[in-house]
């Protein structure tokens, strides 16, 4: 098996140095992977995802990127390869405009002006924000923040990205634009870690799904896996995809063989019907 | 847009900022324009040039800048109020006898104006407003934005800069949120009567101030998350600086001079 891009190992973390947020929390990444972390508010999903990037720092285990543990000194390695995009754009918006406000990382990353430019100018294009260049965010909607929050890491070219809670406050029209820049960004061969509550997305999009709760990973398995344990659903509070369940009753009245795999969306499953 | 609040203060002169037609110009040539067009106001100090200074910049703004007539003269509204009530303090003077060409007299004093009184605080006034209008031509097509990255080219600190690009972004965001508030405040009946009012305005404030500081929180990890380390930096649209402007704001100021030398 191919080296981990990213690893944690052992990660603790604690807000108030009394109550635990991670307790031993290890993973591997694999470069190209599509990870879906599910679990309920406060299991420590967005926690994680700041100690994976270095933003905070843990109180026990060590964050490795490409098998070299992370240091005190070199953060911003972590930072240029591990890209965030917050669950509130406008936590994540500093600049006054969208250009200033996509160029903020790539100019941190100390990048000549031109490759600036360039990295900008790709952005903007990926996330189709061309008309919204030299306007304030402060005059976008929420699903046009989102894009240039998304803007922004891209603008980064980090090779992982932490997705957390991306579809929240997503009209369908936002999230259908989510999926799309997610499916390119896999295809483009980024690693995407999303944290979501969507277990329909999770389930159609993801190639593995991790499990949260009380700050532990409970499950690391594929999204079939993870949600056919009803045990792990029931500890982490989680609800089965309404595909898996409407497949599962539809096989149980005998319409597909026993070795039929589940389809992901619903019109596989009308394919798969109308085959009957 | 997504913003469907009222204009009103802040949000209104950054709005109109944006859509102004002159916010193409190049900022650095509006803040020299501005500047000098007061300087030039305040120094030539004579009605004539007041007058011309107040029209002109007006034009520019209705005219080229594209800002209605009405919302101006709205926008110059505040400052001039301010003017007259000061310029009448300025033209009355407190005596104990009436005395001057027009005076009102009460029981234990009384308020006299004389003629020079009178010239002196209508020279002043226009001269003010003068200074307004040519302020207000910065402010009316120069967003915030745009104000700072020109302070951060004439070397003020940077840590000033880097405040001033915050606090302009967190005016906006706490402007939401506080509006939110209020909006669900008055959906519980917060605001029935003066009693209640003041204390759910108590409490937004309250309220706001906690939120202001969980935000400062989220912002700096979301910028700690994209490397910063300690100095904001972006890349900042490069408006063209033509020479022709220089040109036309060199004449004008040569014929505001002329027309101060004119009439002395």
């Amino acid at each position: 098996m191919e080296e981990p891009i990213l690893q944690a190992c052992g990660l603790q973390f604690s807000y108030d140095g009394k109550t635990p947020a991670l307790r031993g929390v290890s993973l591997d990444v694999r470069a190209g992977e599509r990870i879906a972390v599910l679990g309920c508010n406060g299991a420590g999903k967005s926690t994680f995802f700041l100690c994976l990037n270095g933003v905070l720092t843990p109180t026990g285990g060590t964050v490795c990127l490409h098998g070299q543990p992370v240091g005190k000194k070199d953060l911003t390695r972590l930072r240029s390869s591990v890209g965030v995009v917050f669950q509130n754009a406008d936590d994540q918006i500093i600049a006054s405009t969208v250009q200033a406000e996509i160029s903020f990382g790539p100019m941190n990353l100390r990048l000549p002006m031109d490759e600036v430019k360039r990295r900008v100018d790709g952005a903007i294009d990926y996330m189709a924000l061309e008309a919204y260049r030299h306007r304030p965010p402060h005059y976008l909607s929420g699903g046009e923040k989102k894009r240039v929050s998304i803007a922004d890491i891209i603008a980064m070219e980090s090779e992982v990205i932490l997705f957390d809670e991306p579809s929240a406050s997503l009209d369908p029209a936002g999230a259908a634009m989510l999926e799309d820049v997610l499916g390119r960004l896999a295809d483009a061969g980024k690693t995407l870690l999303i944290s979501t509550h969507d277990m329909d997305f999770a389930f159609r999009w993801a190639t593995r799904a991790v499990v949260f709760a009380g700050g532990e990973i409970i499950a690391d398995d594929t999204p079939e896996g993870v949600f056919r344990n009803a045990e792990i659903l029931k500890q982490a509070r989680l609800a089965p995809p309404a595909m898996l369940t409407v497949f599962d009753a539809l096989r149980t009245r005998g319409l597909f063989g026993a070795d039929t795999p589940v389809p992901r969306t619903p019109d596989a499953l009308v394919r798969l019907v109308q085959k009957v | 847009m997504a913003h469907t609040h009222k204009h009103a203060g802040v949000r209104a002169i950054d709005a109109f900022a944006y859509a102004s037609g002159l916010n193409g110009w190049n900022p650095t040539f509006k803040v020299v324009l501005s500047v000098g067009t007061i300087l030039v106001c305040l120094a030539a100090d004579c009605v004539p040039v007041s007058l011309a200074v107040i029209l002109s910049m007006g034009a520019l703004i209705v005219r080229r800048g594209g800002l209605p007539l009405h919302d101006y003269i709205g926008l110059l509204g505040v400052p001039l109020a301010f003017l007259l009530l000061s310029g009448a303090a300025v033209a009355a003077q407190i005596t104990s006898g009436p005395t001057g060409d027009w005076n009102l007299v009460l029981p234990w004093f009384s308020v006299c104006v004389t003629r020079a009184s009178l010239r002196f605080a209508l020279g002043l006034t226009l001269k003010a407003l003068g200074a307004v209008s040519a302020m207000y031509l910065l402010a009316l097509s120069t967003p915030a934005g745009e104000l700072t990255s020109v302070l951060r080219r004439a070397h003020l600190p940077g840590i000033l800069v880097e405040l001033m690009y915050l606090i302009y972004r967190f005016i906006f965001i706490l402007l939401d949120t506080h509006a939110r508030m209020k909006d669900a405040a008055e959906s519980r009946l917060g605001d029935r009567d003066f009693r209640t009012a003041c204390r759910s305005f108590g409490q937004t404030a309250g309220n706001l101030l906690l939120i202001a500081l969980k935000k400062s929180g989220a912002y700096y990890d979301a910028m700690t998350a994209r490397c910063y380390d300690g100095g904001l930096a972006f890349w900042e649209e490069e408006k063209p600086f033509r020479p022709v402007q220089a040109a036309a704001a060199l004449a004008y100021w040569a014929a505001l001079v002329v027309l101060a030398l004119a009439v002395r």
